[in-house]
């Protein structure tokens, strides 16, 4: 019943001991290293910016606002580069975890998760990047 | 497994990227610090100085990526007043403000973008500086170099920042008011 139309694809990634997924289409680089500039005043969860091809884009750290947890052991630190909107941003993550595709009917509502849209079958986080990143102490991490 | 959860899709309308969705609300960075910054080991803040028409200006050193030759513009077609122009700065395209308008300086921009244009004056330079959005140019009528100064030679308006202008600085050439970059370009 699930055409390519109903498929999701989805880049996952560790965040502390769990996995969580953004839009595919979103990530335009996998950066292995990254020493961003530190910027005054920046939120806490921001670490800094660093120069992508000409353009200052902030480095979030995702593990300062998502749930704390043990990566596993094999998870090798990166920072994805996605976009949102026309912007471009960095975020933080444990480690990569693949690209996955869901049908629809695999992907259920996460409730009321701050950030989190929706859980795939396999426990995979779907985010609202927009929703996370959005400057408001509400979507901070709850245990802060 | 046909079952769909209602109101999945619109979840993952939400999850899907679109180039036209809005970003606004993503924290908004402070591009660089509007302070002058240390080089470190010192106390000595670092500015870079520049002329416009007969007063002397500064920003700090740190928000400044590269200083152009001036040279002239691509025009946009109804330019806000401050915008000038853009620049394609090795294939990004960086819009090039005159700081002069919101310092108060001059009535119009004299015109540097397009043809028509004449050939900018040999000191003027167009300083690349970072903001949230990118790196944008100031258009500046001379640029004097940089001055390493003592946090206490910095005369701060009382109360802090007022506008954009962070402090005074006496020279000899007269007095250099530091200014904050970003505050040029709004």
């Amino acid at each position: 019943m699930s055409g390519d139309s109903q498929a999701v694809d989805v880049c996952a990634f560790w965040v502390g001991d769990a996995v969580y997924g953004i839009d595919v289409a979103r990530v335009e680089e996998i950066l292995p290293r990254v020493v961003p500039l530190p910027v005054v005043d920046a939120p806490e969860h921001v670490e800094g910016v660093v120069h992508v091809q000409g353009t200052a884009v902030p480095i979030v750290d995702l593990r300062r606002l998502l749930p704390a947890g043990s990566p596993p052991r094999t998870a090798k630190p990166k920072v994805i580069l996605a976009r949102l909107g026309r912007r471009r941003v960095g975020l933080r993550v444990d480690g990569m975890a693949g690209v996955r595709r869901y049908t629809v009917a695999e992907i259920r509502p996460a409730g009321t998760v701050p950030g989190v849209l929706a859980i795939t079958g396999d426990e995979c986080r779907l985010l609202d990047l927009r929703e996370l990143l959005a400057d408001r102490p509400a979507h901070r991490r709850p245990d802060l | 497994m046909s079952r769909e959860p209602s109101g999945v899709e619109a979840l993952l309308a939400r999850f899907r990227y679109r180039p036209d969705e809005e970003s606004g609300g993503l924290t908004e960075l402070p591009a660089a610090s509007v302070e002058p910054d240390r080089p470190p080991g010192t106390d000595e803040f670092r500015l870079l100085t520049f002329g416009l028409g007969g007063g002397w200006y500064a920003v700090a050193l740190g928000t400044v990526t590269e200083i152009l030759r001036a040279r002239t513009l691509t025009e946009i077609p109804r330019a806000r007043p401050p915008l000038l122009g853009v620049l394609n700065l090795r294939g990004t395209i960086t819009p090039v403000y005159d700081p002069s308008l919101r310092l108060g300086l001059a009535v119009s921009a004299p015109p540097c973008a397009g043809p028509d244009s004449a050939r900018p004056p040999r000191a003027a330079r167009i300083l690349v500086v970072r903001t949230a959005l990118g790196p944008a140019g100031l258009w500046v009528d001379r640029v004097r170099g940089v001055q390493r100064v003592r946090p206490s030679a910095l005369e701060r308006p009382r109360g802090g920042p007022t506008g954009g202008v962070v402090g005074v600085l006496p020279m000899a050439e007269g007095s250099c008011t530091v200014v904050d970059p970003e505050w040029l370009l709004r």
